[in-house]
Formats: C-alpha cells, sequence, structure tokens
C-alpha cells in the first residue's frame, strides 16, 4: 500500500506543477507592454531603463514584448476585463498604444487621462502629437524611402506617388515593400496607396467611420493601384514578411529602393548595416504614413504611481534627446525644448507633414483585403 | 498498477489535447448565433470549401507536404543506408552532420538561409566569383519552406530509418551477395521490405511537422498563397476571426489524423508481430 500512496503523491506532485500559475503583478515592478521592434526594444534596455531605474531607486522596469498591435491589444483587453471584475490587470503602461482600443475603453474609463495626471513635464509635449489626453506622446517616427544612391543619383529620386509608380515601372524588380500586417513600413505603403485613390485626404478615415460598405468603397481602387505595381516588384510581385527583411534585401543590393521606418534606417546606417550612400527621401504631394508612438496607463494598474513616474520621465530632455540621438526618431515634445545644435542636425528628419491612418476594423480589413487581393500571384478572373 | 501509472499523462493528455480538439470541433457545427443561441450549422466549413484563396493555401499546404516528404526520403535513406554499413571513422562524422540541424532554431535557420541561398547571398557571390549566372533564388518563393523544412527535418527522419535499418542482419546482406545479388537488388529484396515500417513511421512524423510549420514558411515563403499555420495564425490574430481560424485547424488536423492513423497502425501491427 505504502508503494501506491508514494505514487499517487509523486502523481498529484507532478501533476501540481503542471497547473497554471496565478499570476500578481510584483510591487514596485512597472510591467511595461510593447509590440515595437527590436531597435525600441535595444532603446529601453540600453537607455531608459538603466537611466530610470537609477533616478528612481526602488522602482524596477519589466520589459514584455507582446509580439504585434494585436497580442498588445490581447493585454488591453485583458486589462479591461480585469477592470470589470475588480482585479489586477497585470500591466501598467503600454509603450505604443491607441487608447481608442479596446472599443468603448475610453468611456468606460480604463486609461489615465495625463492632463489630470499632474506629469510635471506634460506641458512640454507637442500640441500637433496630442489626439487625446488617454495618450502620452513621447516618440514619433514616420515612414520614408531608402535606397541606394548608386544606382540612383539623388536628384532623380521619385519625389511624388505619381513619380515613384513611374520609376517602379520603369525599374522592374527594384522595389519591394513588406506585407501590410509584418510591418508598418510596408504597411504605411499600402495606405499611402489608400490615401492616392481617396483624394489625398487622410481626414477621410477615422476610428469610427468604418463599415464594410464604405470600407469596400474606399479600398478596392487601392487594390487595384498595388496590383498593377505588382508586376514591376520585386520577384515579380513577391513581398517580404517584415521591416527588417525589407532593409536586408537593401543591404544585399538586391532593390534599389523600400519603403522604411525613419528610426529604424538612421540606426541601421549609424550602425553600418547600410552603407552612407543610402538615401532619403519623403514624398511632397503628401507624406507616407508616420505617427508618434503614444503611451497608455490603465487606471486600474497596480504600479499606478510608479507608472506615471515612468511617463513624466519619458519626457524628459535627457529621454527626449536620445530618441533623436541614439533612436532616429523625434521627439515627442516641442522642438522648443530640445537643444538648438540638435535641432538643427536633425533637421532632415523634422516632419513637414504627418499623415496618419486609424487602426481597429480600419487594419483588419486593409490587412484581410490586401492579402486576398494583392498577395496572390493569380488571375483572379480565372 | 500499471493503469495508475499511465493516469497521470493520460490525464494529462485528455486535458490539454482531447478536450481543446474536442472543443474545436463541437465550436466549429454549434455557431453560436446573434440571441446567443447555438445552432447546427456547417457554413464555417462551406466557407472555407467555397473560398478560392482558402482553398490555395491548403493546395499550397499539401504540395509542400508531399514534395517536402518525397525529398526528405531520397535524401535521408542513402545517407542512413550508408551509416548502417559503412566502417571506420568517417560514419561518426557524417551522423554527426546529419543529426546538427536538429540543434538549430528554425528562426535562425530561416535568417541564415536568407544569407546563403537568398538573393546575392553566398552562394551568388561565389558563383560570381567564378564567371557563373547567379541562381534563381527561392527566397519568398513556394520552394524556399520546402528546403529549410528539408533541412530541418533530416535529423528526425535519418535516426528513425536508421534504427529501422538495425533489423536487416548483414549475414542477410551478405548471403543476398554471395548468390550474386547486385546493390539495387540488395536494397530491393533484402533492406526495403524490412525497413517499410521505419519509412512509414519515418514520413508519418516529417509529415505531422510539414503540415504545421509555421516559422520557415513565414520567413522564407511568398505572402500568399500562405502555408495552414501562418494563415491559421492570421486569421486569429490578425483577422480577428477565431471561428475560421478553428476551422482551419479543424481542417488541418483531419489531413494529419489520416497520417496519425498510418503511424498508429504501423506501431500496433509491430506490436502484433512481437508477440
Amino acid at each position: 500500500m505504502k508503494r501506491r500512496e508514494l505514487l499517487l503523491a509523486g502523481a498529484a506532485a507532478a501533476g501540481a506543477t503542471l497547473l497554471p500559475r496565478v499570476a500578481f503583478a510584483e510591487a514596485n515592478r512597472i510591467d511595461v507592454y510593447t509590440s515595437s521592434d527590436a531597435n525600441i526594444t535595444d532603446f529601453w534596455a540600453n537607455s531608459i531603463i538603466p537611466g530610470f531605474q537609477s533616478a528612481n531607486p526602488g522602482l524596477t522596469v519589466n520589459w514584455v514584448d507582446a509580439g504585434d498591435g494585436s497580442g498588445l491589444l490581447a493585454i488591453a483587453e485583458r486589462a479591461m476585463a480585469a477592470m470589470q471584475t475588480n482585479k489586477d490587470p497585470q500591466s501598467d503602461f503600454y509603450e505604443s498604444f491607441d487608447a481608442h482600443l479596446p472599443v468603448g475603453g475610453i468611456e468606460a474609463g480604463l486609461w489615465t487621462d495625463f492632463t489630470k495626471a499632474n506629469l510635471s513635464n506634460y506641458s512640454k509635449v507637442n500640441p500637433l502629437a496630442i489626439q487625446t489626453p488617454f495618450g502620452l506622446p513621447y516618440r514619433g517616427s514616420q515612414v520614408l524611402l531608402a535606397y541606394d544612391t548608386t544606382k540612383l543619383p539623388v536628384e532623380d529620386a521619385p519625389k511624388t506617388w505619381d513619380d515613384l509608380v513611374a520609376w517602379i515601372k520603369a525599374n522592374p524588380g527594384q522595389f519591394v515593400y513588406n506585407r501590410p500586417d509584418k510591418g508598418g513600413s510596408g504597411g504605411n505603403f499600402v495606405r499611402r496607396a489608400i490615401h492616392q485613390v481617396n483624394g489625398k485626404d487622410p481626414s477621410k478615415f477615422t476610428t469610427s467611420n468604418f463599415t464594410p460598405e464604405f470600407g469596400e468603397q474606399t479600398l478596392t481602387p487601392a487594390w487595384a493601384l498595388l496590383n498593377e505595381l505588382a508586376p514591376s516588384l520585386y520577384e515579380g510581385g513577391a513581398y517580404t514578411s517584415g521591416n527588417t527583411q525589407s532593409i536586408q534585401l537593401l543591404s544585399q543590393s538586391v532593390v534599389t529602393m523600400v519603403p522604411v521606418w525613419s528610426d529604424q534606417i538612421l540606426q541601421a546606417i549609424d550602425q553600418g548595416v547600410l552603407p552612407d550612400t543610402t538615401g532619403l527621401v519623403q514624398l511632397t504631394d503628401l507624406a507616407l504614413c508616420g505617427d508618434f508612438s503614444r503611451a497608455t496607463i490603465p487606471v486600474n494598474a497596480a504600479n499606478h504611481e510608479a507608472a506615471l513616474k515612468l511617463a513624466d520621465y519619458l519626457l524628459t530632455e535627457e529621454v527626449q534627446s536620445a530618441i533623436l540621438t541614439e533612436l532616429g526618431g523625434f521627439p515627442g515634445v516641442s522642438w522648443d525644448y530640445v537643444s538648438d545644435e540638435l535641432r538643427k542636425k536633425f533637421a532632415d528628419i523634422v516632419p513637414q507633414s504627418i499623415p496618419t491612418f486609424p487602426g481597429g476594423d480600419w487594419e483588419k480589413a486593409i490587412n484581410d483585403g490586401w492579402y486576398r487581393n494583392v498577395a496572390p500571384n493569380i488571375d483572379r478572373n480565372a | 498498477m500499471g493503469l495508475l501509472l499511465v493516469a497521470a499523462p493520460v490525464l494529462l493528455m485528455v486535458w490539454l489535447i482531447m478536450w481543446p480538439i474536442i472543443s474545436a470541433i463541437i465550436g466549429t457545427f454549434w455557431l453560436e448565433g446573434a440571441d446567443g443561441g447555438r445552432r447546427f450549422s456547417l457554413e464555417s466549413y462551406a466557407f472555407f470549401f467555397s473560398d478560392r484563396y482558402s482553398l490555395d493555401n491548403l493546395y499550397i499546404t499539401l504540395w509542400t507536404t508531399v514534395v517536402t516528404a518525397a525529398l526528405l526520403l531520397a535524401i535521408c535513406l542513402p545517407i542512413a543506408i550508408y551509416l548502417r554499413f559503412a566502417k571506420g571513422a568517417l560514419p561518426a562524422y557524417v551522423q554527426g552532420l546529419a543529426i546538427f540541424p536538429m540543434f538549430v532554431p528554425s528562426i535562425i535557420l530561416a535568417y541564415a538561409f536568407i544569407r546563403t541561398i537568398g538573393p546575392n547571398g553566398t552562394v551568388d557571390i561565389l558563383l560570381n566569383a567564378v564567371g557563373l549566372p547567379k541562381i534563381r533564388s527561392p527566397y519568398l518563393t513556394p520552394w524556399g519552406p520546402v528546403i529549410g523544412l528539408v533541412w530541418d527535418h533530416i535529423p528526425l527522419t535519418v535516426l528513425i530509418l536508421l534504427s529501422g535499418l538495425g533489423s536487416v542482419s548483414t549475414q542477410s546482406v551478405d548471403a543476398a551477395r554471395d548468390v550474386g545479388a547486385g546493390r539495387l537488388e540488395v536494397f530491393w529484396y533484402i533492406i526495403l521490405p524490412r525497413i517499410g515500417n521505419s519509412i512509414l513511421v519515418a514520413l508519418s512524423f516529417a509529415v505531422l511537422g510539414i503540415f504545421s510549420a509555421f516559422t520557415l514558411p513565414y520567413v522564407l515563403g511568398p505572402a500568399a498563397p500562405e502555408m495552414m499555420g501562418p494563415f491559421m495564425q492570421r486569421t486569429f490574430r490578425d483577422v480577428g476571426d477565431p471561428l475560421a481560424a478553428t476551422t482551419q485547424a479543424v481542417i488541418a488536423f483531419g489531413f494529419c489524423i489520416l497520417f496519425g492513423i498510418f503511424y498508429v497502425r504501423s506501431v500496433a501491427k509491430n506490436r502484433g508481430g512481437a508477440n
């Protein structure tokens, strides 16, 4: 019998280790969730986190990668569900998130209102960057076109959408963009095409105005435009699976031009991944989309106070200058709060205008619509 | 006593594997209506099998599976036979090399692959150095995942075939040689009949792995058609349509279960033979 009891106990113990463990947020540990690329992770790990932790002894930052936008949305939905049941959301800080999501979150009071949070640096925030009091714009970047100046002289680089299309068609196989759901550089190239066929008017698209009919009406001509480009793209219509892979093809001199994130490309040039002969150009008729990354804090965060301290720290001159010099992004604060020297040095990437595109339902419609209508290299009528 | 010993793993399997499968299958037939009630419906399957895009994804998955499995067998069988019958120090190194892919994570393999046989990669540079034209790179074509998956599955396939070849006695091969059988005849009449089972097991394992592959098709394959792995993930997360994703999973499961049955039957046959 003893042997039997031992086995039972053993089996029970083994089973217990496999049960899901109930997780609780740790005190004084700010759980920061992100869906940003590796360059942002590096920047936080090397600059922001050490700086914040030494300025605030006793507080630590736990950096968690939620994968992509949908992953981060799932974490936010968990926070919303936790709020309705008075549970711990297990997340304190969202590095870059659209406060309009999850739908109904703002109405339910999920996100912290930064205008009422008594942040000492909030008044420095660039007014143009503020969309909602629930999102704290702390860094920006925009998609531009990167090209190889040894193959395409600077003076011949396309400056408008029509020039770009003409250039792509005249140079088949020399342009590639990534699948729109796998990275914002290709995603915003697709959105630029959508803007093009809709009167170049970004205000036509808002978070709340998506309906399947309106989507059909606005997106279908864009698919036609992109399909027209497909035969002139790399391999007659191949699409890389991320921002990094596009840069890899440019660095291996396989293609001449790719859409890129400004911060990623500046870092790649800085680190020598791409040569100094890499040129950057923005379309002047309507720029490619870009956006500010807006941090959000759920009001029910277990470490709410500490999360606000982190938010305030992000707006300090120390971090904002580092965003320019180390990250290649543009600051979330007004340019008045950036040193003169930096302001002159980075005049090139200071955006004149930053068109944006709403997320949520639009994003789903664009991604799936692209996969179904543009990605397949097949004759749809066959 | 024996039953008690296996109770924990069996319960675990029922809880973590069987139950999710059953609930997924039920969930795709009993759809939740707008009023919250559930009703029986095949519409989710009807959509899949009438949707050109979904079907293309299913075809490319089947195509990749068949081509990869055939290539695997063509590559691994000679390696395994060599390892079984060769003598000396060299086979140890060959075996080490054949097992090596097991220790390389597929995401690293994928990026290394882009650098090596991707466009303007190492192979192109070498070819260019001796004045030959560049290869037509398989990167972002259906052949990309095929090459990656073959490389990834070599170790397991070689090991299973090798264990099967253990049942081929050296004496029987020698005896056949003595009566004048050539290499091909030895393979066909002596070796093949004894390792048929191992080939079936190796193929079942490979097929199950390939069918559910994610990383390699995702990074190396074309944007469309997608293999079922990336397609399911995208449907679930990006499109936010769990029902369609589950339907795709059940369909993929249906194909995999065919190979599962082959495997179980071959194991059962072996057991029966041993008794």
